[in-house]
């Protein structure tokens, strides 16, 4: 699966609400601007407009020289500042106004002309951008413009200032989308850690409340009633199994204790004799599919809490493949450890552990026919700790894989053998505890088990499983 | 032998304090833990075996005001709670032994014999074990009979330096799987009688006198005679 650029939703939130702020703001700043240049254009444009119609008027009524003098008077009279002049004749000789000569260098727009008109101002000299229009009138020309030196610097400062009230709202806006994705992601990550313990069974843990109301609070509220109401429910199974352990171990304690009193009887038959023996032996049989079904019962509902230790796989699958060997020999087994020297370290308990490997080796005792071969083989892999059975047994259908991890779950062409459907179920319960992972696998033909550990940080062993 | 056996299970009680008077000791029983801890407290006793869930006052906290109180008594708590963190906690409440409901008599025989074994402080703690001709040199974990050196394995040589160390005891399977192989629970493969046939191959063949022997029904000695 492609990872997405930004994995947490409240920081694509984040992102998305500044990117449309930006652009928002963006746009309405862009459009004010262009408005402004608009209307500032606009409004220069009518008045000299106005003023060219008149001034027709004037050429109208009293001709060239009439307009000349209006000219003249107005350069002087009127009070418009920056207003420039220009009336020529066909030969292109000024007749009035306050322009020396027809410009030479402009840029035409339609009737519009833009020049610069260089002027003395005390010791400097300054050129003054000018927007001017023209009105041919018979063989005369007629040029009435404006300075707009005064009004050109509103604009790159109205440009300055969009450009940074933009610039300042992204970074404003990116500061609130980073500190509120980062305040959402730390709930979070404090309601993911809390649900990991809980997970990981410690059922007293609840999730971290700031009592400010809000969704995250009401969430937790609502998730911690949940795990009360679960707590109370478990410590009810728990307190169940630990009654129903006594209270089904006292009779079979009871049974056990009388019928060893009967085999010290002086006269005792030895058909009945063989009988006591029989019950006793179904007795251990049941007191030991119990003992396995309470534990499994409190492995699952239980954390290693103080049992937790620091377990060698390697020296634990050893010492467990030697007890192992001698009884692989008697039913013609051939019985392999690979544990590396260095340790395979797993936290955890190692009687739990212990149990599950030989769970294990017991099932592939029961099943591998003589001749077969079983193999334990111990190492680390991308960090994890691995224990691996293989056998060459008839192993167990893809299908049957998942099912038989359940307890009393059998397959049925097993239905005849001896045995409760508990040991993989212990198995499985034992790797959960330990945060770990159990897969049941093809060795074509025969059975792979593959368990697999966190590692605690610092555990050495390098070899790759 | 003084025992102790405080346990509300009063038929079953019953028939455990016969096997144990048929074994030869003296016994006291009592089926409440207020009256079982003024017993202990009050009266000498070589061995006290408590019962987990009793009525008034449980056994763990018997032993555990036992032991404030400065009683040093050996402790076997007897428990139908049997998995591996109830066998923690008893032990951890001060507790010498722990075993699980239902037990076989020959089970807890062997347990009260090796606590009271340890509780006299049988010192052979030297350097060397010795049985007849058969020799376990401690230092240099070397076993020898007759003067001619044993070959070993690692967990053969542990498995008979538990035994030397308990000679004429019987000594269980369970009591061997949790001393040497550190194994609380029990295998479903009898797994310890082949190991015995290998270590009684390797001391007893070739000798007159065989000193391994199996008790029937209950475990192993290392003696004399059987």
């Amino acid at each position: 699966m492609r990872r997405p650029l930004i994995s947490s939703s409240a920081a694509r939130l984040a992102t998305l609400y500044v990117c449309s702020i930006v652009v928002g703001v963006g746009l309405l700043l862009w459009s004010v601007y262009a408005l402004t240049e608009r209307s500032i254009k606009n409004e220069m444009d009518l008045v000299i407009e106005d003023e060219l119609d008149s001034l027709w008027d004037e050429y109208d009524d009293g001709g060239a020289t009439r307009l000349a003098e209006v000219v003249n008077r107005r350069k002087e009279d009127w009070g418009r500042t920056g207003a420039i002049y220009l009336l020529v004749d066909g030969q292109g000789n000024r007749l009035a106004g306050n322009l020396s000569a027809w410009p030479s260098a402009s840029r035409a727009d339609g009737d519009w002309l833009n020049f610069f008109v260089t002027a003395h101002e005390g010791d400097d000299v300054v050129d003054h951008p000018v927007r001017a229009k023209v009105l041919v009138l018979g063989t005369h020309r007629l040029l009435v413009g404006s300075d707009v030196s005064e009004r050109q610097p509103v604009l790159p400062r109205l440009r300055q200032a969009a450009l940074w009230g933009t610039g300042l709202t992204a970074l404003l806006t990116a500061v609130i989308g980073w500190y509120f994705s980062r305040r959402v992601g730390s709930r979070v990550r404090g309601v993911a850690e809390a649900c990991e313990n809980i997970i990981s069974g410690d059922l007293a843990q609840r999730l971290p409340r700031d009592y400010s109301q809000d969704e995250f609070d009401q969430l937790a509220v609502a998730v911690n009633h949940m795990l009360d109401r679960i707590e109370q429910q478990t410590a009810a199974v728990r307190t169940t199994f630990d009654s129903a352990a006594h209270d089904l171990r006292a009779p079979l304690h009871r049974i056990r204790t009388r019928l060893e009193s009967a085999l010290h009887a002086d006269r005792i038959e030895p058909g009945a004799r063989r009988s006591i023996n029989d019950s006793v032996e179904d007795v251990e049989r049941l007191q030991r599919m119990l003992g396995t079904l309470l534990q499994i019962a409190q492995t699952e509902s239980g954390h290693l809490g103080g049992t937790e230790e620091s377990v060698d796989l390697a020296q634990l699958s050893a010492e467990i493949g030697d007890l192992y060997a001698p009884e692989a020999r008697e039913r013609n087994l051939q019985l392999t450890v690979d544990a590396p020297n260095e340790p395979v370290i797993v936290r955890g308990n190692r009687q739990l552990l212990a149990q599950l490997l030989t769970n294990l080796l017991e099932n592939a005792f029961k099943y591998v026919p003589a001749g077969g071969r079983i193999n334990v083989k111990v190492g680390t892999h991308a960090g994890r700790a691995a224990l691996i059975v293989r056998d060459n047994g008839p192993g167990i259908p893809p299908a049957s894989r998942e099912p038989v991890l359940l307890p009393f779950r059998r397959l049925d062409r097993d239905a005849g053998k001896p045995g409760s459907g508990l040991g993989l179920s212990l198995v499985a319960a034992v790797t959960r505890l330990h945060h770990g992972t159990v897969a049941l696998e093809d060795n074509h033909p025969g059975l792979v088990v593959r368990c697999e550990f966190p590692q605690p940080a610092g555990a050495t062993g390098s070899k790759a499983a | 032998m003084q025992i102790l056996l405080v346990d509300d299970d009063t038929d079953a009680a019953g028939h455990i304090a016969k096997g144990l008077r048929d074994a030869g000791y003296t016994v006291e029983h009592s089926a409440d833990g207020q009256q079982g801890l003024e017993l202990a407290s009050t009266t000498h006793f070589d061995l006290l075996i408590l019962d987990r869930m009793l009525p008034h006052l449980d056994g763990l906290s018997i032993v555990s005001q036992l032991r404030q109180q400065g009683v040093k008594t050996p402790v076997l708590i007897l428990s139908a709670l049997g998995t591996v963190d109830n066998r923690i906690e008893g032990l951890r409440a001060g507790g010498d032994d722990y075993l699980v409901k239902p037990f076989a008599l020959a089970e807890l025989l062997a347990r009260i014999e090796a606590l009271a074994r340890r509780a006299s402080g049988d010192a052979q703690s030297a350097g060397i074990l010795r049985l007849a001709d058969l020799e376990l040199n401690l230092l240099a974990r070397r076993a020898t009979r007759a003067g001619r050196e044993i070959e070993l394995t690692a967990k053969e040589y542990q498995l008979l330096e538990f035994m030397m160390r308990r000679v004429g005891q019987v000594v269980t399977r369970t009591m061997l799987l949790e001393s040497v192989w550190n194994l609380h629970f029990d295998p479903q493969t009898n797994l310890i009688d082949v190991h015995i046939s290998r270590l009684r191959h390797a001391i007893d063949r070739g000798y007159d006198r065989p000193l391994l022997h199996t008790i029937r029904g209950a475990g192993y000695t290392l003696a004399l005679q059987a």
